[in-house]
C-alpha cells in the first residue's frame, strides 16, 4: 500500500459539500483507492494533524484543499499541507476565490463576532463574552482559533499549483482531474483545471437570441420558459460571465446559474464583468424627452429589483475580486 | 524595445509648470529606459521637422509624445510617424497640457503627475501593435425618404447631378400632403398643377433612370456610416405593376369589395383595388390585401381578369419583399401631420357633425376629393356660415407650445376659396396671434379682412372657446362674451411630425427634439443636417414649414450630399476596431444587441459572433459587454489599458 501516491482532502472554512462531491464519484472512488493512498480527510478518515506533521516534506502526492481561510488554524493547515504536498490544489470555489465565507469581508471581524455572540436574539450572553483565542470561564480556559481580519482564498497564503472551480466541483470533472494527475498529463502550474475554457452558455442548451432585458425577475415570480435563455427572460443568470465545464445542470433544471465556477479564463473580476454585461443590455425603455434626473430615476428603479448586489455578483469570488469587500487587505 | 519620449514645452504653457529635466531623470527608471527629447513647439513646422529627424536617427520601436490633447494633434504626430516609415499606431500621446499643466497649481505636483502619466503611456505603448488603415470608396448615391415636395425636389436635383437616388415613399403615391389640396397659399395656385411638372419629371423625365422610386415602402434597417450606408427597405406588395399599368381603372370597376378611403380623410369609399384618389401619380391603383375578399378565403380574380393590359399587371399573390441598397447619404423628408384635434377639449372634433380639421376640409375643397370640391354640410346642403378656429393645439402649453407657422395663411386661403365658391357665406375666424410673415402672405389676410362677410375675433385661450350643438341642428361657437351659430366649423390643429418619425429616429439614431421633429445639427448654422453625419433633413419633418421652405430645404440637403460625397473620394476605415476570438466566444449573443452600429452578426453554424470591420467604429461597447472576454478592441486591448493603469499607479 505504502508505495501508492498519497492523496489528502482537507477542508478549511467550508461546508463539506466538496467532500460530498468527492464521494459522489460513486464506485469510481474504488478506482481512486486502487491508484492512490487516500490517507487524510478529516471528514471521512481518522488521520490526525500530528500524523501529517510526522510525514517528510512532499510526502503527499496531491492535496485537494477545499474551503476558504477564515481562521489562524486554516492558515496553519494550509502551510502544513503545502510543505507536505507535491501538488496542492485549491479545490472548489472557497479555496479558489473565497466563495460564501468571503462574503464576511463586508463586515469586520469584531462586528461579525458581536453579531454571533452578543446581538444574536437567540443568544443569552449577559457578560458579552466573545470567545476568540483563549477565553477564561469559571470552569476553566477555553481556546478557540482566532479569526483572521479578512477571509482569504488559498493562494493568498500559500503557493497553489492548480485550481478546480465549482461549488462544489462537478464529480465528473474531479474524475477528469484525478485521471490527468495519474497520467501525469497536466497543464502548466497555476492553471485552472477540471473545467472548460468558455462560459456556461456553451454548456447550456437553451436558445439564445439577442439580449435586451426590460425587467429583472426572480424565480418565485414565474415559471420560466424551459427552452429560452433565462437571462433573456429577466432572471439574473450568471452563466454568461461564468466559466463552463459544469454541464449547466442548474439551467437544465430551470434555475439560473449562480456563477459557482467563477470568472471565465482571462477575466479578472467575475462580478465586475457581469455588471458590465448587464449594464449593456438593461432596457430602460424610450428615454426621448426625459430629463437626466428622470433617466437616472428609471435606472435606479430598475436596479432596485436586484436585492443583493454582493451576494449575486460576488457570491463565489469576493476574496479574489478587485473590489475585495469592505475589510482591508493586510 | 527602444522607446522615445518627446516632451513638448508648448512655449511656456507646459514648461512653466512641469520640469522637463525631472521628467527626463525619472524616465531612466521606466521600462526599457526610454530616451527623452525636449522640444519647444513640437506641432510647429520646425518642431515636426525636428521630431521626424529625431525619429529617423533614433529609430525607436515605440513613441510617446507628451504634449497637448490628442484631439489637437494626435493625427499630426501620427502623420509624422508615417512620413518616416513608422506605423502610425505605435505612438501614444499624453495630455500634459490641458490635463496637468493648466489645471495644477503646484509645479512640484504637476511634475509628479506628469511622470506618472508618462510612465503609464510608456507601459501602454510597449504593447501597442502596428495597425493598417483600410480604404473604401464613398458611395455618392443617396436615399431620400418621403416623396413630398422636399423629397421630390431633392431626388430630382440629385438625379440631375448624375447621382443615383432611391426614393422611398410610404404611401402609394408621390406629392405628399399638398398634392391632395386644391389651391395653395399665398398665390392660390392649383396644387396638383403646380407640382405636376416636378412629379412628371420624377416619373418620366430625362433623369428617370437615376431615380428608383419605391412606393408603399419603408426603411427598416440602416447600417454603416456616412459615405457607406446599407439600407434595408421593406416593400409592401402593391399587386399592380407600376410600369405596365396604364391607369384605365377597369380593375376598380370589377372589384366587389369596398372600404373607407383614408386618403380622402375617410370621407368617401373606395374599392379594395383602387386609386388613392383621382389624378394620383403614379397613375396606378393599389390593392388593399386586408379589404380584398381573397383575405376572407373567397376565390376572386375579378381585377386581374378585367385588366386589358394582360395577365402580368395585377399580381394577386405578390408578397412583401425586403431590398438592400448601398448609399452614401440619407435625406429625411418625411413631412408633417396634424395634431389630433379631438384632444383639444371643447372643439367637437369627432363628436359633432360638420366639425372638420384642416386636412379634411382641404379634401372637401379639392376637385379630386370626396365631394368633388363642393362645400357641403353633413345634410348635403351648402353652409350659410362657417367658423374657422386657429391655433387648435398650437401656442398652447397643454398641447404644443410652438406656433405652427402655416395655419393662419391656409385659414385665410380657406376664406378665399369658400367665398369664391359660396359668396354669401359668412365666415368668422377665431384666432389668437396672427402670423403672416414674408412679402406675399399679407394679401390673403387683407382679402379676408376686406371681405364684408368675414369677421376676425380674437380669443385669449382655447379654453374660452366651445363648439356645441346649437339650435336647428346647427353648431354654436361660444367665445368670451360672444356666441354665434355656424353650419360648419374648421379647426386648424397644430402641425406635428408625420407618424413614424420616432421610429426612423431610433432606427437611424438621429435625435428628435422634445416635439418629435428631427433635430438639426445646429438650428441656424446647420439646419439641414441632422445630428448624425450623412443624414440630412428636408421639409416639415424638422419643423412646421410651407412648401417654399420645404423645397429650399430639399435643395440644401442636396448641396450637402453633392459637396461631401464626390465620386471616387476614398474614406479611411479606422483599424482600431473590435474583433471576436471565436475560440473564446460561447455564443451568448449579448454583443449583438449592444452594438450601436449593427456591426455584429451571429454565425449560428460556428456558434460565435462576428464583427464587420467596415461597420465597426471601435467604440468598445461590445468589448466591455462581452462577459467571456472573447472580444478585443484593437488599440484598446485590456492588456494595454491595464498596463497603462498599472504604470500610472506604480
Amino acid at each position: 500500500m505504502s508505495e501508492k501516491p498519497k492523496l489528502a482532502v482537507y477542508w478549511g472554512a467550508s461546508c463539506g459539500g466538496c467532500e460530498i462531491a468527492v464521494v459522489n464519484l460513486h464506485e469510481k472512488i474504488l478506482d481512486v483507492d486502487a491508484a492512490l493512498d487516500f490517507m487524510f480527510c478529516p471528514c471521512l478518515l481518522d488521520t490526525k494533524k500530528k500524523d501529517i506533521e510526522a510525514l517528510p516534506d512532499r510526502a503527499i502526492a496531491v492535496t485537494l484543499f477545499n474551503g476558504a481561510l477564515r481562521t489562524e488554524e486554516n492558515v496553519e493547515m494550509a502551510h502544513l499541507l503545502r510543505s507536505k504536498s507535491q501538488i496542492l490544489v485549491a479545490f472548489g470555489s472557497c479555496a479558489k476565490g473565497g466563495c460564501i465565507p468571503a462574503l464576511a469581508n463586508f463586515t469586520t471581524k469584531e462586528d461579525l463576532l458581536r453579531s454571533v455572540y452578543v446581538d444574536n436574539p437567540s443568544v443569552d450572553n449577559p457578560a458579552s463574552i466573545i470567545p476568540s483565542g483563549t477565553t477564561t470561564f469559571p470552569e476553566g480556559n477555553m481556546s478557540l482559533t482566532p479569526l483572521l481580519e479578512r477571509v482569504k482564498h488559498l493562494a493568498q497564503e500559500v503557493e497553489v499549483d492548480y485550481y478546480i472551480p465549482g461549488c462544489p466541483p462537478e464529480s465528473h470533472q474531479i474524475w477528469n482531474v484525478i485521471t490527468a494527475i495519474l497520467s501525469g498529463d497536466l497543464p502548466p502550474k497555476g492553471s485552472t483545471v477540471g473545467c472548460g475554457t468558455l462560459t456556461v452558455c456553451d454548456d447550456c442548451s437553451r436558445t439564445k437570441e439577442e439580449k435586451r432585458i426590460t425587467a429583472f425577475r426572480r424565480n418565485y415570480e414565474f415559471y420560466p420558459d424551459p427552452e429560452a435563455c433565462l437571462l433573456e427572460q429577466g432572471l439574473l443568470c450568471m452563466g454568461i460571465a461564468t466559466r463552463n465545464g459544469c454541464g449547466a445542470p442548474c439551467t437544465k433544471a430551470n434555475m439560473p446559474c449562480t456563477g459557482c465556477y467563477g470568472a471565465p479564463e482571462g477575466i479578472s473580476d467575475q462580478g465586475a464583468k457581469m455588471v458590465a454585461a448587464l449594464g449593456s443590455v438593461m432596457d430602460i425603455g424610450d428615454t426621448a424627452g426625459l430629463s437626466e434626473d428622470e433617466i437616472a430615476g428609471r435606472v435606479d428603479a430598475f436596479l432596485k429589483t436586484i436585492p443583493d448586489y454582493a451576494g449575486l455578483f460576488y457570491k463565489y469570488t469576493l476574496a479574489s475580486s478587485i473590489l475585495g469587500g469592505r475589510v482591508g487587505r493586510n | 524595445m527602444k522607446i522615445g519620449i518627446y516632451f513638448c514645452n508648448c512655449g511656456s504653457n507646459i514648461a512653466e509648470k512641469i520640469s522637463s529635466a525631472a521628467v527626463a531623470a525619472a524616465a531612466s527608471s521606466f521600462p526599457d529606459s526610454p530616451y527623452v527629447k525636449i522640444v519647444d513647439f513640437i506641432c510647429s513646422e520646425e518642431g515636426k521637422l525636428q521630431f521626424e529627424e529625431s525619429l529617423k536617427s533614433e529609430q525607436p520601436d515605440r513613441v510617446v509624445v507628451a504634449a497637448c490633447s490628442p484631439r489637437d494633434h494626435e493625427a499630426t504626430f501620427r502623420r509624422c510617424l508615417t512620413n518616416v516609415g513608422m506605423n502610425p499606431y505605435l505612438i501614444q500621446m499624453v495630455n500634459i497640457r490641458e490635463q496637468i499643466a493648466w489645471v495644477t497649481e503646484d509645479p512640484a505636483v504637476a511634475t509628479e503627475k506628469t511622470i506618472a502619466a508618462i510612465r503609464g503611456a510608456v507601459c501602454r505603448v510597449r504593447l501597442q501593435q502596428p495597425l493598417e488603415k483600410k480604404q473604401l470608396e464613398v458611395c455618392p448615391d443617396a436615399l431620400v425618404i418621403g416623396a413630398g415636395p422636399a423629397g421630390m425636389k431633392a431626388a430630382l436635383s440629385l438625379a440631375e447631378a448624375g447621382r443615383a437616388v432611391v426614393l422611398v415613399e410610404r404611401t402609394p403615391f408621390i406629392g405628399g400632403l399638398p398634392v391632395r389640396f386644391e389651391d395653395l397659399f399665398p398665390a392660390m395656385e392649383c396644387a396638383p398643377c403646380m407640382l405636376e411638372p416636378l412629379m412628371g419629371d420624377l416619373l418620366h423625365g430625362d433623369h428617370v433612370g437615376k431615380i428608383e422610386l419605391m412606393t408603399m415602402a419603408e426603411l427598416i434597417e440602416v447600417t454603416g456610416f456616412y459615405g457607406n450606408f446599407i439600407a434595408k427597405i421593406r416593400r409592401k406588395p402593391r399587386h399592380v405593376a407600376l410600369h405596365e399599368c396604364i391607369g384605365c381603372g377597369e380593375c376598380v370597376e370589377a372589384c366587389p369589395a369596398t372600404t373607407r378611403n383614408e386618403f380622402n380623410s375617410n370621407a368617401s369609399e373606395r374599392k379594395a383595388i383602387d386609386f388613392a384618389f383621382t389624378g394620383v401619380l403614379p397613375n396606378a391603383p393599389f390593392l388593399m390585401e386586408e379589404i380584398c375578399i381573397r383575405s376572407k378565403g373567397v376565390e376572386c380574380r375579378a381585377c386581374k381578369d378585367a385588366c386589358p393590359m394582360g395577365e402580368d399587371v395585377v399580381t394577386l399573390d405578390e408578397v412583401e419583399t425586403t431590398v438592400e441598397r448601398r448609399i452614401g447619404s440619407i435625406i429625411l423628408a418625411t413631412g408633417a401631420g396634424l395634431y389630433d384635434a379631438s384632444r383639444v377639449v371643447g372643439m367637437g372634433m369627432g363628436t359633432l357633425p360638420d366639425v372638420y380639421d384642416a386636412l379634411q376640409f382641404e379634401r372637401m375643397l379639392s376637385s379630386t376629393g370626396p365631394t368633388g370640391g363642393e362645400i357641403v354640410t353633413s345634410d348635403g346642403t351648402a353652409p350659410s356660415s362657417v367658423a374657422i378656429i386657429h391655433c387648435v393645439g398650437s401656442l398652447d402649453e397643454d398641447h404644443k407650445p410652438y406656433c405652427s407657422g402655416i395655419c393662419c395663411q391656409y385659414a385665410f386661403k380657406f376664406n378665399h376659396l369658400i367665398t369664391a365658391k359660396l359668396p354669401e357665406v359668412s365666415i368668422t375666424h377665431y384666432h389668437r396671434d396672427l402670423v403672416v410673415p414674408g412679402k406675399e402672405a399679407h394679401a390673403l389676410l387683407q382679402h379676408a379682412a376686406g371681405n364684408k362677410n368675414s369677421s376676425l375675433k380674437r380669443y385669449g385661450s382655447i379654453k374660452d372657446l366651445a363648439v356645441t350643438h346649437g339650435s336647428n341642428g346647427r353648431l354654436q361657437v361660444s367665445a368670451t362674451g360672444d356666441t354665434s351659430t355656424a353650419d360648419m366649423v374648421i379647426l386648424c390643429p397644430a402641425v406635428i411630425p408625420a407618424e413614424g418619425a420616432d421610429r426612423l429616429s431610433s432606427l437611424l439614431d438621429v435625435s428628435c427634439d422634445s416635439f418629435g421633429f428631427f433635430q438639426e445639427l445646429h438650428g441656424r448654422l446647420d439646419a439641414a443636417q441632422s445630428t448624425l453625419k450623412g443624414v440630412y433633413l428636408a421639409g416639415a419633418c424638422q419643423e412646421p414649414m410651407d412648401i417654399r421652405s420645404a423645397m429650399l430645404e430639399g435643395m440644401a440637403s442636396v448641396g450637402h450630399t453633392l459637396a461631401g460625397l464626390q465620386p471616387g473620394r476614398m474614406i479611411e476605415i479606422e483599424p482600431a476596431t473590435a474583433e471576436v476570438d471565436e475560440t473564446r466566444c460561447a455564443g451568448c449573443r449579448l454583443c449583438v444587441s449592444v452594438c450601436p452600429y449593427h456591426a455584429i452578426t451571429f454565425d449560428s453554424e460556428r456558434n460565435a459572433s462576428h464583427i464587420n470591420a467596415v461597420l465597426c467604429r471601435g467604440c468598445g461597447t461590445c468589448v466591455t459587454a462581452c462577459p467571456s472576454g472573447a472580444i478585443a478592441g484593437h488599440h484598446f486591448t485590456n492588456e494595454q489599458i491595464m498596463a497603462e493603469i498599472e504604470g500610472v499607479l506604480k
